[in-house]
């Protein structure tokens, strides 16, 4: 028989850690605004997202998407090592020994209490070798880089880094829908490199998300 | 805080609270004695009140690995640690801002839903008969809030088990 005792001899039982109204907190006194751990979160203005894009664009034109995607690699890179230390630091376990539903949830209330919209993972093209990440609401695409093109520059960084330390692999990343340009959602497709690569020359044509990924399967 | 009471303490520099506002405070005040004392009780009879939901759990469902009863027990262990300190401060909307949607779509990952359905429905009612009537009328909003972010589960295509490393 299953004993109730012995489930509750971790320290917790599993919870959403992330939960906004614990998880953003804060010094105010001394002007910080905190997560649950005490590290320090800023609230930015969407004005001044909108101004470093402006400022990137007109200092280095067509490079500023580029700029934006290499910085979103390198938070990437920080984030995931962050996200994981808090993640295992709560759950007392490796994050290589969580369920994916379990970190993919983490994951998506991480998101949503730093105010970066909704994410969501779709497995869809799982068997196929590609990822999808949907995101709602995002701040980050808000205001266009070049006209007619995704503005997801940033966060395609943070995705590409993010996941390919996720999985060991080294992937690619490429938005092929953009709320900025009408779409519902943005969407991410992640990838090996030689396998997604392709899809460059169909976003750049302007082809629909749906339509690219049946061309990246059937490949 | 229950989202009422804790309105009243929004804008001291408009003006002083009004009577009927003082009696929202008062009533709540009145009340905490008595929430104090049902979450008491939840806290020491923790094990004594999910062990005979867990057994009945595991003989409905006999044919359901254990693994994924273990996992609604926890759920049916965190809800009612949630729903006690709802019932303490006087907010069912708590369980809502804490774990939705966290919970259901842990319940849709793991695919617990009709285990989950029936341990709460054997939760509550195992808490109606070791709590008087007045006391389970104090939890029992906060049991329907978690009745109902149950339902809200959603489906899912995130492979339950699949292992993170090695996912491409």
């Amino acid at each position: 028989m299953i004993s109730v005792a012995d489930l509750l001899t971790d320290e917790r039982l599993p919870s959403n850690y992330f939960a906004s109204d614990v998880y953003v907190r804060g010094t105010l006194e001394l002007g910080l605004l905190e997560n649950r751990r005490g590290d320090r979160l800023l609230a930015i203005p969407e004005v001044m997202l909108k101004s470093i894009y402006a400022g990137l664009t007109s200092e280095t034109g067509q490079a500023a998407a580029l700029v934006l995607r290499n910085c979103g690699r390198w938070w990437g890179k920080n984030f995931y090592a962050r996200f994981c230390e808090e993640l295992s630091d709560y759950q007392k376990k490796a994050v290589a020994d969580l369920p994916l539903a379990e970190f993919m949830l983490s994951l998506q209330e991480c998101w949503r209490s730093h105010g970066w919209g909704l994410l969501h993972l779709n497995m869809d093209y799982y068997n196929h070798g590609f990822l999808v990440v949907e995101i709602q609401h995002s701040p980050f695409t808000i205001h266009a880089i070049q006209a007619n093109k995704p503005s997801g520059a940033l966060e395609t960084g943070i995705l590409q880094s993010f996941f390919s330390q996720l999985t060991g692999r080294d992937l690619n990343c490429m938005q092929t829908s953009c709320e900025s340009l009408g779409a519902d959602r943005n969407r991410f497709v992640l990838g090996l490199e030689n396998r997604l690569q392709p899809a460059a020359a169909w976003v750049e044509a302007g082809q629909p998300h749906d339509a690219i990924m049946t061309q990246l399967i059937s490949q | 805080m229950n989202p009422t009471l804790e309105a009243l303490f929004n804008e001291p520099e408009k003006r002083y609270l009004q009577p009927d506002e003082l009696n929202v405070l008062s009533q709540y005040v009145s009340s905490v004695p008595e929430r104090i004392q049902v979450y008491r009780q939840l806290r020491d009879s923790e094990v004594q009140t999910l062990q005979p939901v867990a057994d009945q759990l595991q003989q409905r469902f006999s044919q359901v690995p254990e693994a994924i009863l273990k996992r609604s027990i926890q759920h049916g262990l965190l809800v009612l640690r949630y729903a006690a300190m709802a019932m303490l401060i006087d907010d069912p909307s708590f369980l809502t801002k804490r774990l939705q949607p966290w919970l259901p779509e842990m319940v849709a990952a793991f695919d617990t839903l009709v285990v989950d359905e029936a341990l709460h429905q054997l939760l509550a009612q195992r808490l109606s008969s070791t709590l008087t009537a007045q006391q389970f009328a104090l939890l029992s909003p906060a049991l329907v809030v978690a009745q109902q972010l149950l339902e809200r589960a959603p489906s899912t295509n995130l492979a339950r088990e699949a292992p993170l490393v090695g996912i491409l």
